[in-house]
């Protein structure tokens, strides 16, 4: 399994003036589920576009430093050689529906199509990615004609098919209602749970919390920190940095109550117990 | 300098971001066609996409665009507008020009620019209407000119030529003068998303 | 969701046809007529492509195709029936109005020509899936990008459709006038179509995204999840078209040499 490492990372779009990434260097270890977080603006779309080579191949611009998959630097390679191994799923999960095939089973066939797969992998792949994401029901339906959180592990599952090593969610279900929403958090636990590299930007900071391993906080194109989200969340100056913490953390905070042992703030519902706990009278 | 970061402007290599302009812009131009029919306004309005294409990512592709726009409406509508393929690609040819050496940026150019795709939309289109129709066009004024002509003796050629004129040169000069609107008034992010030549510069 | 695709799956013979073979007998149609260059073969041909219409049950689709065409050609009758250089020998006089022998002959073998092309067309389109035809050309060696291109606009434009039908609804609402005089109605176009514009535009980025990511750019062979089947029908089918063609070309060829 790939390890991903990045050094001096900046990054410029074209035309624009200021960096959208500014000297970023951090390690992710395999099977690591990554938070990433920070204001709109911050850079965090940039980052997740840069792990999957799409900056600056496909957007070019002006570029510094380096990131590498294992032993891949991202520059040197093209998009869809990386796509086998670093997977991306974005907000827009209508965008993300090729509009070339009438079935879902079909449209998750598409990437796998492109690889040069036989026929016989492919179908082994995709009744896979189908159950993992649970659509096996709607394999015949039209792509379109489901809804966003249907819609969206659609999307997850097109990427799952091409076996990535490591998964990159840029806002996953900003545009879902609370139940779609809850079905792909669901689904990202699972593939997190077989040993994916998880990596997500999400502006809920409960499921920041309650899922990753490290959270990264991000602001101006500079990383600010990256550590345990209970770290990261018993920050002073996270308000300062555009990000509100989880309701657990402000009521702990609230309240004054850390955890005995670490002194840091609860950031879940089980935290958040435990230190209230004893409290009560 | 500026000239740089561009194609050359018969480059067959196009991005991924200028292939999927193509549905967009041929989707475009089946909704102009639709808007006009609904405010039942007296021109066709069904080439905006191709323009724009041709603006945002050469002639090549607003070649495509036009090419691949009457093949679809051949498909779906009414098949003989397939023949007319030509045509629309000729428009998508001259705009693109047109954009790449850089008039599509004042109303004086567009209108230039608008003249010059009706043209070569009338010099393609009329050879293709005598050979179908005998030089009609299927519209109520232009068949009117052409009858006219053809009572006062005229050739059959000059008839449907006259025929195309009055029927596709004003419908070419508005539109290209609404795609300049909206060109100039894209961001440029948007503008360098379909060139796919342009250096990555580097800050180490 | 709404398609625009004219074909319809009608579990016909000529629906299970390969694509191939359709293909081929829109351009022997329309090859071996021109070629023979005889209105009755362009009659023959059109009997048949009638006859492959019905036994398919698509015939009646091809009546708002055909009308479209029938318009162009109503007019074509009356201009050259009244008008064509050479017209000497009138046939009808409705008032001021004289139609001519020539002139009509003329505008018969048009429309002649015109409705033996729709219906080879329709032959194809109307039996046949669009994204087999296209599978079947990449098969072939063309480009499977632009392949995408042809088989993505299917979808595309019945969901700029939707788009534009919210739309044209919300300026309705504001209070937009989509009726009067011409200068309101051009005045009216432009916030009908340019937010459609934008929206697509900015939508092509992250769909060039999203195929990039799936490997669209590969290098390597395309393979394909559904298998196309050639039988043997189709074969002898092909072979049948191939030598109707050549046939009509050898016939050409006779009547120039002598």
């Amino acid at each position: 399994m790939a390890r991903i490492e990045v050094n001096h990372l900046k990054y410029r779009y074209p035309h624009t003036e200021n960096l959208a990434l500014n000297g970023v260097s951090f390690q992710i270890e395999p099977g690591e589920f990554i938070g990433i977080i920070g204001k709109n603006g911050s850079g965090k779309s940039t980052l997740c576009q840069a792990f999957t080579g799409l900056i600056p191949n496909f957007y070019r611009g002006a570029y510094g430093g380096n990131v590498k998959i294992g032993e891949i630097n991202v520059r040197d390679v093209e998009v869809d050689e990386l796509c086998q191994k670093v997977g991306i799923v974005f907000q827009n999960p209508f965008n993300q529906v090729t509009g070339s095939k009438l079935t879902v089973y079909d449209e998750i066939a598409f990437g796998l199509e492109n690889l040069g797969l036989t026929r016989k992998e492919m179908i082994r792949r995709i009744d896979d990615a189908l159950e993992q994401l649970d659509i096996t029901k709607f394999r015949d339906r039209n792509p379109f004609d489901l809804s966003g959180g249907q819609m969206q592990r659609m999307a997850i599952a097109s990427i799952i098919a091409m076996n990535p090593e490591i998964i990159i969610l840029d806002e996953p279900t900003s545009q879902l209602d609370p139940q779609g929403s809850e079905e792909v958090f669901k689904a990202v636990q699972r593939l997190s749970q077989k040993g994916i590299t998880i990596i997500m930007v999400e502006h809920k900071m409960e499921k920041i919390a309650a899922y990753s391993d490290r959270v990264m906080l991000l602001d101006e194109g500079k990383m600010i920190d990256f550590d345990t989200p209970q770290k990261i969340f018993s920050r002073d100056d996270l308000l300062e940095h555009g990000v509100l913490p989880p309701a657990f953390t402000r009521i702990g905070r609230g309240l004054g109550r850390k955890n005995a042992a670490t002194g840091e703030y609860p950031v879940t519902l089980n935290e958040a117990k435990e230190a209230l706990e004893g409290m009560a009278v | 300098m500026k000239k740089k970061s561009y194609n050359s402007p018969w480059s067959l290599q196009f991005n991924t971001a200028a292939l999927v302009l193509i549905p967009a812009a041929v989707g475009i131009n089946y909704l102009g066609k639709l808007f006009a029919g609904v405010l039942k306004l007296p021109l066709w309005m069904d080439s905006i996409g191709t323009c724009l294409a041709a603006c945002l990512a050469g002639p090549v592709v607003g070649a495509i665009c036009g090419a691949i726009n009457n093949i679809i409406y051949g498909l779906t509508m009414s098949p003989i507008s397939m023949v007319y393929a030509f045509s629309q690609a000729g428009i998508g040819i001259v705009v693109g020009l047109m954009a790449y050496y850089g008039r599509m940026n004042k109303i004086g150019g567009a209108v230039a620019t608008g003249i010059l795709a009706g043209l070569a939309a009338v010099s393609i289109s009329t050879p293709l209407n005598i050979a179908f129709w005998g030089g009609t066009t299927g519209n109520l004024w232009g068949d009117a000119v052409y009858a006219l002509s053809l009572a006062k003796d005229l050739p059959v050629w000059l008839a449907s030529l006259l025929d195309e004129i009055v029927v596709d040169l004003p419908d070419k000069i508005v539109t290209v003068i609404i795609v300049m609107g909206m060109y100039r008034g894209m961001p440029k992010s948007l503008q360098s998303l379909y060139q796919s030549n342009g250096k990555i510069e580097s800050l180490d | 969701m709404k398609s625009i695709s004219l074909y319809e799956e009608k579990n016909s013979t000529l629906n299970h046809l390969d694509s191939g073979c359709k293909m081929l007998y829109m351009v022997a149609a329309i090859l071996v007529p021109a070629l023979i260059g005889n209105k009755w073969a362009n009659v023959a041909v059109i009997v048949l492509s009638i006859f492959l219409l019905t036994i398919s049950k698509v015939l009646r689709k091809t009546i708002p195709v055909l009308s479209v065409s029938g318009i162009v050609i109503l007019t074509i009758v009356i201009i050259q029936g009244m008008f064509r250089a050479g017209n000497t020998t009138v046939v009808l006089q409705l008032g001021p109005a004289a139609f001519y022998k020539e002139g009509l002959l003329y505008s018969l073998g048009i429309a002649l020509n015109v409705f033996n092309i729709l219906l080879a067309i329709c032959v194809l389109i109307f039996t046949t899936k669009p994204s087999d035809m296209v599978e079947n050309f990449i098969e072939k060696g063309f480009s499977p990008r632009l392949g995408y291109v042809f088989i993505s606009i299917f979808q595309i434009i019945p969901q700029m459709m939707e788009t534009m039908n919210t739309i044209t609804d919300a300026q309705r609402s504001r209070g937009m006038e989509t009726e009067g005089s011409l200068l309101v109605r051009i005045k009216a176009f432009l916030p009908l179509i340019s937010p459609v514009v934008m929206s697509s535009l900015v939508d092509t980025k992250e769909r060039a995204i999203a195929l990039e990511v799936r490997g669209f750019n590969a290098k390597t062979k395309k393979t394909f999840l559904n298998e196309r089947k050639v039988t043997t029908t189709d074969k002898i089918i092909n072979l049948l078209l191939i030598a109707a063609v050549l046939a009509s070309v050898a016939w050409r060829v006779k009547l120039w040499l002598g």
